[in-house]
């Protein structure tokens, strides 16, 4: 397997990663409310609309409701931005990275399943109903997505030998892995949207419970759930960036660019879609994640392992 | 005090608002969302989320209780706003966006208001009628025996020889059954539930019962609407939730029905059929969550409204094209109340009802289609009236998107019965 | 030095973790407070170089406790946050068991004569522990597997209240089944 060169930064430049994480989260904002305004021809509301929502959200007052949890409703919520931050140390930005962790995919994984317990305490913490039914929507959606995800992660990992992140993105000369495993990409993504409780996963917050998880947040509490929301959308899309996208691969630009070009389109292709999918209602999609899901995402585990035997 | 202002000018660009629609007041309702949307606003869904409050008409006793309520469960700063009319919304509006800004106004009012969340001295049964997502609603539950009935919901074993009723409203039964039960919990260690009385916060414990699987659950009790997003408005269902499913639901129009106008005698002009249609299309695809196909609709509603044709029409044939389409839209919506014609003539529905909600949907779309081209005027809205009353009948026993999706798929008319509502 | 700092930082927060799971009032909290000092215990292992086994402790332990989420719900069922109750059950029979294990491993741990590093730890740790465990027990491991997924399904298909006899009619013909609540394949 070929070796490649990663940079470990200092820590304090994980404050620039945190910016480049902020700005790609409201990049996702942004084009979606500029998406949602075009489509429901708002007068006003495009691109900046997530700033002015922001300043909307911080001037909004902290509300509680009788008897809630508040402790666990705010870790809930304010975990999720914090978990965003957790998953996007491991992410090589060319050859640079934060944290060369020999497990680097197995953090992804552990981080994102950080969610399930995010999801559920801001629900239940909230005491109201809908908050309750949300919080348990997402755990059917997880227990749905987050098998076929393990083990879509475990075909790259699979073909380059190791659980680093930087060899998963170097062994990707030749070839990219999503040429050749695209069921574990699509599934990948799959996951993505599931752990960011994004569009068709996004029941858990479905209008039909009133918001659901979020039914009860306001001011700064609703503002870190929601951004929790975008970064781990971007931190994903990132993410798919040195597993299946050939990392920082790419002619004339240097390696940084192109992983941030890479990432810039993976999110976008996200936000659009949510437009475009209805919700997976979570008592149907658990059969599909089980029936069909899974056993894809082995199969393409079989397939990478052969031709990795095969291959010497 | 600049950079409060600023963050204040900011922030009114985003501002979210909870519509409350009193009964009759469907063309208000509908002309608000429009002016809304064309400043950048947008509804909230929840109270917790909003900064305004705008009602559209006047509310009558009940629905004006329910108000209040939403009203103290609003974050602040917030701003309430009278619509009284369809021509009053501009002025409400800007009379709203000019209180908001208002930053000493919305200081003192957080000084003065209640600092704790409580919930209401009054616990009538009208008094729960709201979003049904606060502490407050479990205060409308009338568990009467909390003592025994949780024990028996830990245990979940003792439930096989009770004849607890679900709903909870017979005290008298729960307490006879909380003096026997106890010998049951041999097992348990009774000095460890020590606070098990109490009313945490006032409220009282939920109750067990056997869900469908025959496992001990807890009965929620949650009523939905009347102030409800994508949500017929003024229907009130009063559901009895095991996890997610509505094992017992009861309907009622708030304030009795007798509260509302009729569409029409309010105001001159006459709303087009297709127009209501296009609303409850709108609920429907926003509960299944295609945003863009309800989008669509909302802005073929809007048109309609403004007397425009062409552009209803093709967007409307668009709609229809898609929603045929769409698998996954189909996959969403299959099997979601399925209807026999048997079902119909026991619940006396119209004939559009027959199949499940996918079903429906595409008879939606091509009414409004038919309706749109002019082609086929079809019923007027009224005579093929689908009775509100029969809707706790066909929800038992779904869980409560499926509820949503079913309501909104029934394609109900706006309360009170909008028989006058004529043609355009 | 810094080491140290975050070994002791950490197993304090892990034991406090632990205590708290029995003071709290409320099931959820008690359920996540056993999380966080899992959580502490994965970083300790992380803090051993042992990066693989600690984030997959991490990783197993909070998705179980999510898991027992839904179980608390399914056959505990309580008002969302509400009602105080005292998560002890038992109490001197516990006290007594987990004092003497206490014991016991507390003097394992200072008594046992720890053997003095030979070497130095391999280049790949994660890929030496897997040999190290599983190395030439690998076909044993590999049916293992197999053996405990069909172990689950028996279990699940035992225990199920409805055969496919239910779902399908008597003589398996039904199509689609007739399910409580049916999925999204369409069988």
């Amino acid at each position: 397997m070929p070796e490649t060169v990663l940079t470990t930064v200092p820590a304090g430049w994980a404050a620039l990663a945190g910016i480049v994480l902020c700005t790609l989260a409201f990049f996702a904002a942004a084009l979606d409310s500029a998406l949602s305004a075009r489509a429901e021809g708002a007068g006003r509301g495009g691109w900046l609309a997530p700033a002015w929502s922001t300043a909307r959200l911080l001037r909004q007052r902290r509300r509680t409701v009788v008897a809630a949890d508040t402790l666990l409703l705010r870790v809930g919520a304010a975990g999720m931005l914090v978990g965003s931050f957790l998953m996007v140390a491991v992410i090589p930005l060319g050859r640079w990275t934060l944290a060369d962790l020999d497990v680097g995919v197995v953090w992804f994984n552990t981080v994102d399943v950080m969610v399930w317990a995010l999801v559920w305490l801001a629900g239940w913490g909230a005491n109201s109903v809908h908050g309750l039914v949300g919080g348990y929507r997402f755990l059917a959606h997880g227990l749905a997505y987050e098998l076929p995800l393990m083990f879509a992660l475990v075909a790259p990992a699979i073909a380059a030998g190791s659980l680093r992140v930087g060899d998963a993105a170097g062994a990707q000369d030749r070839l990219w892995f999503v040429v050749w495993m695209p069921v574990a990409f699509v599934i990948f993504l799959v996951g993505v949207t599931g752990f960011s409780v994004w569009g068709p996963f996004a029941a858990a917050l479905g209008a039909d419970v009133a918001g659901g998880v979020l039914a009860e947040l306001s001011g700064v509490d609703r503002l870190v759930m929601q951004a929790g929301r975008y970064a781990f959308l971007a931190a994903g899309a990132a993410f798919s960036v040195p597993l299946f996208l050939g990392g920082g691969a790419g002619p004339f630009l240097p390696e940084w660019a192109w992983v941030a070009v890479k990432t810039v389109a993976v999110l976008a292709v996200l936000v659009w879609l949510r437009r475009k999918l209805p919700v997976f209602r979570p008592d149907r999609f658990l059969e599909i994640g089980w029936v069909v899901l899974l056993p894809a995402a082995v199969a393409q585990d079989l397939v990478v392992s052969l031709v990795v035997v095969w291959k010497g | 005090m600049g950079l409060t202002d600023a963050l204040a000018g900011l922030a009114l660009r985003a501002t979210r608002v909870l519509v409350v629609e009193a009964p009759g007041q469907w063309p208000t309702r509908v002309v608000l969302e429009e002016k809304m949307l064309r400043r950048g606003w947008r509804p909230a869904w929840t109270p917790g989320d909003a900064d305004v409050l705008a009602v559209c008409g006047v509310p009558g006793p009940e629905l004006a209780q329910l108000v209040e309520r939403l009203w103290e469960q609003m974050p602040g700063p917030r701003v309430r706003a009278a619509v009284t009319s369809p021509t009053a919304v501009t002025s409400a509006l800007n009379e709203a966006a000019a209180l908001l800004l208002d930053t000493p106004a919305h200081r003192t009012d957080a000084r003065e208001r209640a600092q704790k969340p409580q919930i209401p001295a009054v616990m009538d049964h009208g008094g729960h009628g709201e979003m049904g997502n606060h502490g407050m609603d479990h205060s409308g539950m009338n568990h009467g025996g909390h003592g025994g009935m949780d024990h028996s919901s830990h245990g979940g074993m003792d439930h096989g020889d009770t004849d607890q009723p679900l709903s909870g409203d017979e005290d008298h039964q729960n307490m006879d059954h909380s003096g026997t039960d106890h010998g049951g919990h041999g097992g348990m260690d009774h000095s460890s539930h020590g606070g098990m009385d109490m009313a945490p916060e006032g409220i009282p414990l939920a109750q067990g019962g056997e869900d469908r699987d025959g496992l001990g659950v807890d009965v929620l009790h949650l009523p939905l609407g009347p102030v409800l997003p994508f949500w017929p408005a003024g229907l009130v269902l009063h559901c009895s939730l095991q996890g997610d499913v509505v094992i017992d639901a009861d309907a009622a129009v708030v304030d009795g029905g007798s509260h509302g106008v009729g569409i029409r005698s309010r105001h001159s002009g006459l709303v087009p059929a297709a127009a209501v249609r296009c609303d409850n299309l709108v609920a429907l695809l926003a509960l299944v969550g295609t945003q863009d196909l309800a989008a669509r609709a909302r802005s073929a509603r809007d048109a309609l409204l403004r007397g425009d044709r062409a552009g209803p029409q093709r967007a409307v044939e668009r709609l229809h094209r898609v929603v045929r389409r769409s698998i996954i839209l189909r996959w969403s919506l299959r099997g979601v109340l399925p209807l026999t014609p048997a079902d119909l003539e026991r619940h006396s529905l119209p004939d559009r009802c027959l199949g499940d909600a996918y079903d429906r949907l595409l008879s939606l779309v091509e009414r409004v289609r038919a309706e749109v081209n002019g082609a086929n005027p079809g019923a007027p809205v009224g005579t093929e009236r689908v009775p509100w009353d029969v809707v706790p009948h066909l929800v038992t026993g779904l869980e409560i998107g499926t509820v949503r999706l079913a309501v909104a798929s029934l394609d109900l008319d706006p309360f009170p019965a909008v028989h006058e509502v004529g043609h355009a | 030095m810094v080491a140290a700092i975050v070994f002791w930082g950490l197993a304090v927060v892990a034991v406090a973790a632990g205590v708290a799971v029995f003071v709290v009032d409320s099931m959820a909290r008690a359920t996540y407070a056993l999380a966080v000092s899992f959580i502490a215990v994965g970083a300790l292992i992380i803090l051993l170089q042992q990066s693989y086994l600690g984030v997959i402790t991490i990783l197993m332990m909070v998705m179980e406790m999510a898991v027992m989420a839904v179980y608390m719900v399914m056959f505990m069922g309580m008002n969302p946050a509400l009602m105080p109750m005292d998560m002890t059950h038992g109490k001197k029979t516990a006290i007594g068991a987990s004092t003497g294990v206490f014991v016991l491993l507390a003097s394992g741990a200072l008594l046992i004569p720890w053997p003095e590093r030979r070497g130095v730890p391999p280049e790949d740790l994660t890929n030496a522990l897997g040999l190290e465990i599983m190395g030439e027990k690998m076909l044993v491991m590999a049916v293992v597997g197999p053996v405990m997924v069909a172990t689950i399904v028996a279990g699940v298909v035992l225990a199920a209240g409805r055969t496919r006899y239910d779902r399908l009619g008597d003589d398996l013909r039904r199509r689609p089944a007739d399910d409580p609540q049916p999925g999204g394949i369409g069988r």
